[in-house]
């Protein structure tokens, strides 16, 4: 084993590699704060390799995406838990990296001769944002597709260039299949490799000047008019350096136990919180409400304080002040005084800005949603689809538009039961002898999903004891046709405006979909399906 | 730059050290065991999965004269990962004495498409000039089995097959 390890150090040197890494000193009061670094670094790893296993289900363009997504978190085995890590392993990473800059900041970690370690850290945190925006388009969901459409709105607020800046990011100039692949290459492959880079130089400048000594407030340190401050100051490290442990094992096991608390964190939100898929993105959808990822909401707040004009100052100039202030922080801010009491100015700018990122950041948790909430049947969204894929209109008229071999199918709902129609669809002949339409040997989840569309048109039917359910339990408020009180909204041409799985939704819990109903909900009174009979009723007649 | 005394401080405990290196490595191999697991299981699972396919209708019996095998293709919806595909397929259909016989298309030795030579009346593979005979036996050449059959049925004159399945 000896002569092993001798012939291994003869070719690689990994002794005097160990002693450098491992065996260094590390300056005495180095505590918990600490580890936000490592932290950030095992999050890294996390994303890497959950990334490159998700990365083998995953399908970049518009037409299948959604649904590899959606495969590999349903029925890929583990795939649900992987998906779930990544998800909140980022959210993670933004935190750490977030706080490990904070505590650099307010420690003047940054100042001599730790420069060129701040300015690639902070290229990291932007590699890290970079990372949650390109990511979030990817599972090209509602939430994926209007969050990046408005990023690229941002870009487009650019004086002169704009135009041509969000051109280049969305690959033309529309958001499709260029962008999705673009933002893939980018988050998959551009990224990480610049973050690999730049890590490497950061990694390698932490051990090379060793981990900054928590700051002091010693009179002995002078200012930066005093020409020896700086010998001053290695020698005072270097003093604290042989005060403190080696690496290797004492400020590794902080780092390891630091590291297993945020993975149970991160493995607890994965297995109870999980991982959500909205919608498929739908560029014709105006109900819907965009919101960003938590991260981005203060931001997302901020540009509505900005009306017409001055948008610009809201989505340039802003931003390139906070950067160009953090970049530049270690050349406006130096000389030997790097504890918090001798930076008052600085430092209270610094709680300034985190007071108003909190504050916006709560602000645009809060604000209201302005879009009425529907609750969409995610089979009958498929079966839609599933209508134009197959291109049912080219027989079929619905809504004014399509063919006339076919019946018009406005009405199906109230026309045909749901067995009826399954029956149909998996074997027409057998069900209509005579028909022209063909067997499209549809699977099993593709009839399900029709059937679901199909009995949705017209409304779904409604029970001779819709009539009876509105009078008991309605009639007290509202009017219909006639029968009832006056007190609330008349309903008697509800049709008009919502549809039947809106009125069921809001009859469950109208507080939901409108924050100031004076209307209680019907979840406990009435059973799902009466409900659902209530609202097909009103809908019905209610044209 | 002088090398710094390590006991200055405190003297270094052994068995704290000890400790801590067990702890490193045990916190370690829990994150480890969490990650490595279920990324194996994620990664390997394709080895243990399997999927029930279904009956695919390949024709009108019709469409088959006389007792030489007959090729008929046919489109089979199906999922492929998460895509809805229509694959096309096929299937040499044998009629013996009234019994339906599908062939699997593909070459028992290493999967090449053969075809049926009626002056012969053999099956022959254009790869590595295996042959077999009606009943689908290894006639000569590197086949190391007979042909493969998948599951037909005849339902109001239509047949139906289930490929990728084995007739066991």
């Amino acid at each position: 084993m000896k002569t092993l390890l001798d012939w291994l150090d003869e070719r690689t040197g990994w002794r005097k590699l160990k002693e450098v890494i491992l065996d260094r000193h590390i300056p005495k009061g180095v505590d918990w704060r600490y580890t936000l670094g490592s932290i950030t670094l095992f999050f890294f790893l996390l994303q890497v390799v959950t990334g490159m296993l998700l990365a083998m289900h995953y399908s970049p363009s518009p037409d299948h995406a959604y649904d590899s997504v959606k495969y590999l978190t349903d029925q890929v085995p583990m795939g649900r838990f992987i998906r779930g890590l990544h998800k909140w392993g980022a959210t993670g990473m933004v935190v750490s990296v977030f706080l490990h800059l904070l505590r650099v900041f307010f420690m003047g970690a940054y100042k001599y001769p730790r420069e060129v370690t701040w300015l690639t850290g902070v290229f990291l945190f932007f590699f890290v944002i970079g990372f949650g925006f390109t990511g979030y388009l990817l599972p090209w969901d509602q939430k994926a597709f209007w969050a990046t459409t408005v990023g690229a709105h941002m870009v487009e607020q650019v004086p002169y260039f704009g135009g041509a800046l969000a051109k280049i990011m969305r690959g033309g100039q529309d958001l499709g299949a260029v962008t999705l692949a673009r933002f893939y290459a980018i988050h998959v492959l551009v990224f990480p490799f610049l973050a690999l880079l730049f890590m490497g130089v950061h990694l390698f400048l932490v051990v090379w000047h060793g981990i900054s000594a928590p700051p002091e407030r010693d009179s002995a340190l002078g200012d930066r008019r005093d020409h020896d401050w700086k010998a001053h100051l290695n020698a005072r490290y270097l003093e604290l350096k042989a005060q403190g442990k080696s690496f290797w094992p004492y400020i590794i096991f902080k780092d390891t136990v630091a590291i297993t608390v945020v993975f149970l964190i991160v493995m607890g939100l994965a297995i109870w919180k999980g991982v959500e898929l909205e919608d498929l993105a739908n560029p014709t959808d105006t109900t819907y409400n965009p919101r960003p990822e938590w991260y981005f909401l203060s931001v997302f707040q901020l540009l509505k304080y900005f009306p017409g004009k001055w948008e610009a100052f809201g989505i340039v100039i802003l931003p390139l002040i906070v950067v160009t202030a953090l970049v530049a922080l270690p050349f406006y801010d130096r000389g030997p005084r790097r504890h918090p009491a001798d930076r008052k100015l600085l430092v209270g700018a610094g709680w300034l800005a985190i007071l108003g990122v909190v504050i916006l950041t709560i602000q645009g948790a809060r604000s209201p949603l302005i879009n009425p909430m529907g609750e969409k049947n995610p089979m009958v969204m498929e079966g839609k689809r599933l209508y134009v894929e197959l291109h049912c209109e080219y027989c079929h008229t619905l809504h004014g538009q399509g063919g006339t071999v076919g019946p018009v199918l406005d009405d199906v709902g109230i026309r045909r039961d749901r067995a009826w129609l399954a029956n149909h669809f998996r074997n027409p002949k057998k069900i209509s002898p005579g028909t022209k339409m063909p067997n499209f040997n549809l699977l099993d989840g593709e009839v399900e999903a029709l059937v679901a569309y199909m009995s949705s048109l017209g409304g779904g039917a409604f029970t001779a004891k819709a009539p009876k359910l509105f009078e008991d339990n309605c009639a007290t408020c509202h009017k219909f046709h006639g029968v009832g009180e006056d007190i609330a909204v008349d309903l008697s041409h509800i049709a008009a405006v919502r549809d039947s799985s809106y009125i069921a939704a809001y009859t469950k819990d109208p507080l939901k979909l409108n924050p100031d109903a004076a209307m209680q909900g019907y979840a406990d009174q009435l059973t799902p399906e009466e409900i659902q009979d209530l609202a097909n009723y009103l809908y019905q007649q209610g044209k | 730059m002088a090398k710094s005394n390590p006991h200055t401080n405190e003297p270094e405990n052994p068995q704290r050290r000890t400790f801590l290196v067990g702890a490193i490595t045990a916190l370690g191999g829990f994150i480890s065991f969490i990650l490595g697991g279920s990324g194996l299981v994620y990664f390997l699972s394709p080895a243990w999965s399997s999927k029930k396919e279904d009956w695919v209708e390949v024709g009108p019996v019709g469409n088959i004269q006389g007792t030489s095998p007959v090729k008929m293709d046919y489109v089979k919806r199906k999922m492929d990962g998460w895509e809805v595909i229509e694959s096309p397929g096929s299937v040499w259909m044998v009629n013996k004495g009234g019994n339906w016989i599908a062939y699997d298309p593909h070459c028992t030795h290493l999967g090449c498409p053969y075809r049926w030579d009626e002056s012969k009346g053999l099956f022959l593979c254009p790869c590595h000039n295996g042959v077999f005979n009606k009943d689908g036996v290894v006639m000569s050449g590197p086949p190391p089995r007979p042909l493969r059959q998948f599951p037909v049925k005849l339902e109001n004159g239509t047949l139906y097959i289930i490929p990728e399945e084995k007739v066991s």
